[in-house]
């Protein structure tokens, strides 16, 4: 047959079909974007935890008074002017330390998250894409690391460790938070290895690597995303519950945790010793978990309008 | 330089006697239910084939739906290992081939998809797509990779301004492009096209083939065709091989598959074709096959066909399997009655 001239081929169809395609030329990303921005309560938990991200920078550089400065005003001292939240049991500055504490409680939330889902991403694409042996001796792990208390875990781990340095806690919170990812990411591994991309991928010569980053990693980021995000307030409350037992961040470390442990004894006589740091932590925990929500609504594909 | 002038696509034969790609007795099964003990059955999806695709020729591959054709063109394709058998693919066989060995060799052998939506990576741009395969071989970086990728899009129709959008931005017939861009990247030799136009648009079908025609003339390429149904392979074939439950029934020229069929299930096929001439059509009688086509985990005995065969004899047909042999010279059938309906 005739060879056609190689132009003539897509002036015909391009401009017929570039019409009405261009219509749905919207990313997943800018779609879910619009629909989070959409959501009341998912914005709530945005702005809460934007305002969080920015004491907790500014608390590096300045707090009201020294966090750890004892007798700076009466013992138990209610609200007032100089202290807007009061003074606890030594007399430190509430204030001061709530804002240390939305500093620990950020780095122990993202620390943990990004932590825990370098390892579970890893071990799951790992069980997913390779299957056979490799997925049995890593699902046998995370079954097995499920029937274990996390607890007992992290106290195990701190005393081994010998060291109560807030690193350490969220090394210690990531080794027991990272099964939830792992079982996601093997999930989504399974059905993606499967999709005709991949095999398409393949066939042009893709080596493993390649095909785990570039065609399964990046179409599995969605559910990874919103899982991550409620590792957030999981891992910061798992540090206020151990420092409230006292496992976690050594005093005089402002802790929300430790904060109300320290509160609670005296709850009759001052309230406000417990009250402030675990209404900080309530605040955190809800605002995150909206914005989770929101982000999973988003990302849902089923969604989709 | 263009495609056309490289050495490679120069020094490529076309011979149509000479194979290029051999398939012998090639099977693949899916084992199923295969408990703790052992013992489970199988798919035999693929059951014992032979057949050769030649140097430059078009060889269209077809049959109904879950006759095992996509699985061959697969296994062809080294996209699942095949239970046994052998692919000799430039003198080599492909089949115990892995790992490094075998990811070179698809540098020669690619494919082309049936699903132009679901054989693109959504997030990645066309650009990033059809570089990939020049990204995996270390074939041109940079601006090189770029002006490759130009080149190739031009070549298959596509608009090279087009680089950095996302397949979701494109109509099936232009990702379909895409995926022959990124086939066509490599230089390869032999194609598997596993229903490439099937899920497009009629009047987008043609113009899909005229480009696959355009592309065998220009850089010589040899395609292994499938489809499921037999009035698409015509126009582009040389030869044509009917395969039915996991086997293949006949394998003859075009031409004389069309106008001689030997095998009942072939002259079954063409007979359900409708012919766009009103007078033509009324009177065309279709041999209607009686039930469904069996399960291909326990296919029938002897004859697979013998079940839904309008000339089946007993007790041969369920008895002896009919080798797939020259009946009439070079055209290929395996039937115990050939060209007797």
């Amino acid at each position: 047959m005739a060879t056609a001239p190689s132009d003539y081929v897509f002036q015909d169809e391009f401009t017929a079909d570039s019409t009405y395609e261009t219509g749905e030329a919207v990313s997943l990303w800018k779609d879910a974007w619009r629909r989070l921005t959409s959501n009341y309560f998912a914005l709530f938990g945005l702005a809460v935890i934007v305002l969080l991200l920015l004491v907790a920078i500014v608390s590096q550089f300045w707090t009201p008074y020294p966090t750890w400065k004892q007798g700076i005003g009466p013992t138990y001292g209610g609200p007032s002017a100089a202290h807007p939240f009061g003074l606890d049991q030594v007399g430190r500055d509430i204030l001061s330390r709530l804002m240390g504490g939305a500093a620990i409680a950020l780095a122990v939330g993202l620390g943990t998250a990004l932590l825990s889902s370098i390892i579970g991403i890893a071990l799951g694409l790992l069980a997913g894409f390779y299957r056979g042996w490799v997925d049995t001796v890593i699902s046998l792990l995370i079954n097995v690391w499920y029937g274990i208390p996390d607890l007992l875990v992290v106290m195990l781990f701190v005393v081994i460790i010998n060291s109560r340095e807030l690193k350490w806690i969220i090394v210690a919170i990531s080794i027991t938070a990272w099964l939830n990812m792992a079982r996601l990411v093997r999930g989504q591994t399974l059905a993606l290895r499967e999709r005709e991309f991949v095999e398409a991928a393949r066939s042009i010569g893709t080596r493993d690597v390649g095909l785990l980053t570039r065609h399964i990693l990046p179409n599995a980021l969605g559910p990874i995303i919103v899982q991550a995000t409620y590792l957030i307030p999981a891992a910061i409350l798992f540090e206020a519950f151990l420092s409230f037992l006292g496992l976690g961040a050594p005093p005089p470390e402002p802790s929300w945790g430790a904060m109300c442990a320290e509160g609670y004894k005296s709850l009759q006589l001052a309230a406000h010793v417990t009250l402030v740091p675990a209404f900080a932590l309530a605040i955190t925990l809800i605002a995150l978990n909206a914005f989770g929500d929101g982000l999973r609504d988003a990302l849902d594909p089923r969604m989709r309008r | 330089m263009t495609l056309e002038a490289s050495p490679e696509v120069e020094s490529r034969v076309v011979d149509k006697q000479l194979a290029l790609v051999s398939v012998e007795d090639v099977t693949k099964h899916f084992p199923i239910g295969a408990g703790l003990l052992g013992g489970g059955s199988a798919v035999r999806a693929v059951d014992g084939v032979s057949f050769e695709v030649r140097a430059g020729e078009t060889l269209g591959l077809v049959g109904e739906s879950g006759c095992g054709k996509s699985t061959l063109g697969r296994v062809i394709a080294q996209l699942h290992p095949a239970t046994s058998g052998k692919v000799i693919f430039q003198g080599q066989d492909l089949v115990p081939m892995r790992g490094e060995k075998l990811r070179r060799m698809r540098q020669e052998l690619q494919m082309i998809f049936q699903d132009p939506y679901a054989s693109l990576n959504p997030r990645m741009t066309v650009g990033e797509i059809i570089g990939e395969p020049l990204k995996n071989f270390g074939l041109a970086r940079g601006k090189e990779r770029s002006n490759r990728v130009h080149e190739v899009m031009r070549t298959c129709g596509l608009n090279p301004n087009f680089l950095n959008r996302y397949p979701h931005e494109f109509s099936g017939g232009q990702r379909q492009r895409i995926g022959i861009a990124r086939a066509l990247v490599l230089n390869p030799t032999f194609i598997v096209a596993d229903e490439p136009i099937s899920a497009l648009d009629v009047s987008i079908q043609a113009q899909i083939v005229n480009l696959m025609e355009d592309l065998q003339n220009r850089f010589k390429l040899t395609y292994l065709f499938i489809a499921h149904d037999l009035s698409v392979v015509r126009h582009l074939s040389d030869r044509v091989a009917v395969m039915y439950l996991g086997k293949i029934m006949e394998i003859a020229d075009s031409h004389s598959i069309y106008e001689n069929p030997l095998h009942p299930y072939t002259k079954a096929l063409l007979s359900s074709i409708p012919i766009p001439d009103p007078d033509l059509e009324a009177k065309r009688q279709p041999i209607l096959l009686q039930g469904e086509i069996p399960s291909p985990v326990n296919p029938p005995s002897g004859c697979r066909f013998h079940t839904r065969c309008p000339i089946a004899q007993f007790p041969i047909c369920s008895e002896q399997v009919p080798p797939l042999e020259s009946k009439v010279d070079g055209h290929l059938a395996a039937c115990h009655f050939a060209g007797q309906l």
